[in-house]
């Protein structure tokens, strides 16, 4: 087998030939329009640009497009390719929803080790106060790489959640547009080597890019603004399949009342992705063009007679939250319907409030539309403005906490077992129980005040992203690994990896939040320490590591269960969801005819009932 | 498991798509395809809608009651000629409905002609690129508004270039003969972007040429 | 609901959409404010929407045409 054709190897030379091509051309129109010939930030912006679509090109996710454009056909390949053994089809451009979402979910989880890592670096760093290996610049550059990896991990995640797992539990053959669904996931590829290109470079402003700092900064922030774009684009495009895959082809009987709640979360999510993600991409999309063409969106310019004529930096601001903050839902929202997925199964009895539950994850998303300004509270905007961002704010406690509701409604008096993903679920709910009760503090404009880019920010943010994602991902892993592999992973090492990570967690997060309260504040390299932090420092470090271990552990624990894990069947967990009444691991057509629903999907324990016709539901 | 293949409608609607069983499971798969296409799309354009809300937000963000002095009459004539061009499409739509192929291929191929009229006068009076035939006196870096104007129009006509492009491939596909008065998605997804675009421009031409008043920039 | 698969009617609808923006050009002209100038203009898009781009076959079960 040549090493060309693996569409991967194909794309990386796409990518390095696009990279010099871009360059060339910017060197030579600047040559035409009598500029100096070189200027590094102009000529990384047109070789990046160049590289991105090199790479789509190279790995085929656009060949099928251009056919289209000439009239050809191009029938659906099925199955891994003939010619070259099976492993190669996750490498290169494949239609198949499971291969897309198992794409997804393995970059995912790389990007996730190297965003962690980034941050055990400095979080080694803030062990102690005074700078002891990383300066300042790079400490910064550290940081907000920290966050814009783990961020793309999460989406990523989401994607892989969302594209493996929504087929399959609407009984659909596949998404509604398969090659769209290559594209969206091959985009993000480029993406994050640009992404981690612009380390070389460096940025120092934290994940959030605020001018004036991100127009005067290194050149590495112009690759970050191309590498969230195009993940932006992934984000869009990949929603949109998702919405129709899950209006259009649901199968008979399916009313949207009818859905695995997951669905629900993945709809909310998907709405958010479609609408929101167009404004950061246009902020960014103005701050690099502001950048290299200098017009004035943000910084501001005064003429003679000292008048403002140019753009106002508040306004990227409004821009920014408007995506960034139901981004959060985007990351949580998925996360939260796994934990109702979940907890059903292992309590064996129905989901508490179905509707309820189904109609908060839509209300979640659509409060979150009317919030971004509590980001804003010390920015100096009209200060009527607080009264109303804090009040819509409080208003998300209440669709959440119809779900926390739901969730012990739907424990309270069942039968609980407590396998690996049944762990981690109710480590979801305690961790984002942490994240949850701390947010109305900062949602309050008063305390809001004095916790502003504080440590106590870092703490909730990372409550909430790990018991909306973090957990509920680890959960989701555990438990459809069998669907994927067909064998069970290692209980033991399962429960290990539990038994690090959750209290690793609660120590690291509260810890965290009380050095914020002790006056601890967020991206610096060094501290005062008569603030008197040092030992909670050092106590959030310790924890991180350990969280970083157990994360090896279920590394560990995947690949090898893989090989020599027993065999699964078809429903290990008895569940009456429909992927789980196909073979172990779910075979390339995954349902041989059309699926029937002829009952509600989550009455566990009730005697006859039944979700699925003719598949034999797994009640009991 | 060696690689087998399945029918596959051909993406924009080709007169002879699908090799499935019976006629009238081909008859379903194509409506039920169709029916995606057209939710896709119009989700698309949604989402779109985002994307120049935003830019509308931060031209009234930036500029509130006021506006850069800009050629009344030019904003008048390239507003036209987009209207113009809707028009064109939308008949052009209707003669493929009706199967009249040479009323089509007229009446796209003019609507791409009015929409490069449109192209061209954005880019030799409002951007000023050619100033030997006008001098435009805006620059993306001079002010805010030569930046809101520059971006406004900019990505507008990203989506009318792009337009022209999606013209020129149906056309070029009808005239090989693929569509028929029965199916012709390309078309339609091609006839609907086009009128898109040209919503866009409706809620952009108040915005940049007639709300608030005319600001006298010193530099 | 008016019959929309005619060349009649597209006619007609491009001289409204073309008396529309005259209107509009002369209510900019005597500054009616931001407010009426974009209702304006969505009740021009809405034209565009359901006459042009047939927006209701979203939710009509035509299927194809």
């Amino acid at each position: 087998m040549r090493l060309t054709s693996l569409g991967l190897v194909r794309g990386l030379i796409g990518y390095a030939v696009g990279l010099l091509l871009g360059m060339a051309v910017v060197v030579v129109s600047r040559l035409l329009m009598g500029m100096s010939v070189w200027e590094a930030e102009a000529a990384w912006v047109g070789g990046v640009f160049f590289a991105v679509i090199g790479f789509l090109g190279g790995v085929g996710a656009l060949s099928d497009w251009l056919k289209w454009t000439r009239g050809a056909e191009t029938p659906l390949l099925h199955g891994p390719p003939a010619d070259k053994p099976a492993w190669t089809r996750y490498f290169g451009v494949d239609y198949n929803h499971k291969v897309i979402g198992i794409q997804y979910g393995v970059t995912g989880l790389f990007l996730l080790l190297i965003g962690g890592s980034l941050a055990l670096v400095f979080r080694a760093e803030l062990a102690d106060s005074g700078i002891s290996f990383l300066q300042p610049g790079t400490y910064n550059t550290f940081l907000s790489m920290h966050a814009w990896v783990a961020l793309a991990a999460i989406l990523l995640g989401v994607g892989g959640m969302a594209n493996y797992l929504v087929p399959l539990m609407i009984g659909a053959a596949d998404m509604a547009f398969p090659r769209l669904n290559a594209f969206a996931y091959w985009i993000n590829v480029p993406a994050i080597l640009t992404l981690l290109l612009s380390m070389l470079f460096g940025w120092d402003s934290g994940w959030t890019a605020y001018p004036p700092l991100s127009l005067r900064g290194p050149v590495g922030y112009q690759l970050v603004f191309l590498s969230i774009f195009s993940i932006g684009l992934s984000s869009i495009l990949g929603s949109l399949n998702i919405i129709v895959t899950m209006l259009m082809m649901r199968p008979k009987g399916m009313s949207l009342f009818r859905m695995p709640i997951f669905c629900w979360a993945i709809l909310a999510t998907s709405l958010i992705q479609l609408t929101a993600t167009q404004l950061i991409g246009q902020a960014f999309l103005m701050l690099s063009f502001e950048r290299t063409l200098g017009m004035p969106f943000f910084n501001p310019l005064y003429n003679a007679a000292g008048e403002n004529i140019g753009g106002q930096p508040l306004l990227f601001q409004h821009l920014f939250w408007f995506y960034s903050h139901p981004a959060v839902y985007v990351f949580v929202l998925p996360g939260l319907g796994i934990i109702s997925e979940l907890l059903p199964v292992f309590s064996r009895k129905p989901l508490f409030g179905y509707r309820w539950v189904a109609l908060s994850s839509l209300a979640i998303a659509l409060v979150g539309f009317l919030v971004w300004g509590h980001h804003m509270f010390t920015s100096g905007y009209g200060e009527y403005l607080r009264v109303v961002f804090m009040i819509s704010t409080l208003l998300v406690a209440v669709p959440t906490g119809v779900k926390f509701f739901s969730w012990l409604g739907t424990l309270w008096g069942g039968r609980l077992t407590f396998p690996t993903p049944m762990l981690f679920t109710l480590g979801a709910i305690s961790v984002f129980l942490i994240g949850g009760l701390s947010g109305p503090i900062l949602a309050t404009t008063a305390t809001d005040l004095f916790l502003h880019d504080t440590y106590f920010v870092v703490g909730h943010f990372h409550a909430t992203i790990f018991g909306g994602f973090v957990f509920p991902f680890f959960a989701a892993i555990y438990y459809w690994y069998p669907k994927i592999t067909g064998r069970m992973y290692d209980e033991t090492m399962g429960k290990l990896h539990f038994w690090l990570m959750t209290p690793g967690f609660w120590l690291m997060s509260l810890a965290q939040m009380t050095a914020g309260t002790m006056g601890m504040r967020r991206r610096i390299a060094d501290y005062d320490p008569a603030l008197g932090v040092e030992n909670v420092h050092l106590l959030v470090t310790i924890a991180g590591f350990v969280i970083a271990f157990s994360i090896l552990i279920m590394i560990y624990n995947l690949f090898t269960s893989a090989e020599i894990g027993a065999t699964a069947g078809n429903n290990p967990w008895r569940s009456r969801s429909p992927e789980w009444q196909i073979p172990s691991p779910a075979p390339e057509h995954s349902y041989a005819r059309p699926i029937a629903v002829v009952g509600e999907p989550y009455d566990y324990g009730l005697a006859g009932s039944k979700y699925i016709a003719s598949m034999g539901a797994g009640d009991d | 498991m060696a690689a087998v293949t399945t029918p596959a409608h051909a993406p924009l609607g080709h007169a002879h798509a699908s090799h499935a069983d019976t006629p009238h499971a081909d008859h379903d798969n194509f409506a039920a395809q169709l029916r995606m296409n057209r939710l896709g799309l119009w989700l698309f354009f949604i989402s779109e809608a985002f994307l120049f809300g935003g830019l509308l937000a931060a031209r009234f963000y930036l500029w509130g009651g006021t506006r850069p002095e800009l050629d009344q009459n030019i904003g008048l004539i390239v507003t036209s000629m987009l209207l113009v061009s809707s028009i064109s499409m939308r008949i052009a739509e209707t003669a493929m409905e009706r199967g009249n192929r040479k009323a089509f291929s007229f009446f796209i191929l003019l609507t791409a002609i009015f929409g490069l009229i449109f192209m061209g006068g954005v880019m030799v009076f409002e951007w000023g690129l050619f100033p030997a035939i006008y001098q435009g006196h805006l620059t993306p870096w001079g002010d805010k508004y030569g930046a809101i104007v520059f971006a406004m129009t900019g990505m507008h006509a990203l989506h009318v270039i792009s337009g022209v492009a999606f013209i020129l491939i149906v056309w070029n596909l009808a005239r090989k003969g693929h569509f028929s008065k029965e199916r012709h998605w390309g078309v339609e997804a091609c006839a609907i972007y086009w009128h898109y675009v040209d919503v866009v421009w409706i809620f952009f031409y108040p915005a940049l040429y007639l709300i608030g008043n005319v600001a006298h920039v010193t530099h | 609901m008016l019959k929309q698969n005619g060349y009649g009617i597209v006619v007609f609808i491009g001289v409204l959409l073309a008396i529309l923006t005259v209107v509009e050009y002369f209510m900019g002209l005597y500054h009616v404010g931001a407010t009426l100038l974009m209702l304006m203009a969505a009740l021009k898009a809405i034209l565009v929407l359901y006459f042009f781009m047939h927006v209701s076959r979203l939710w009509t079960a035509e299927g194809d045409h």
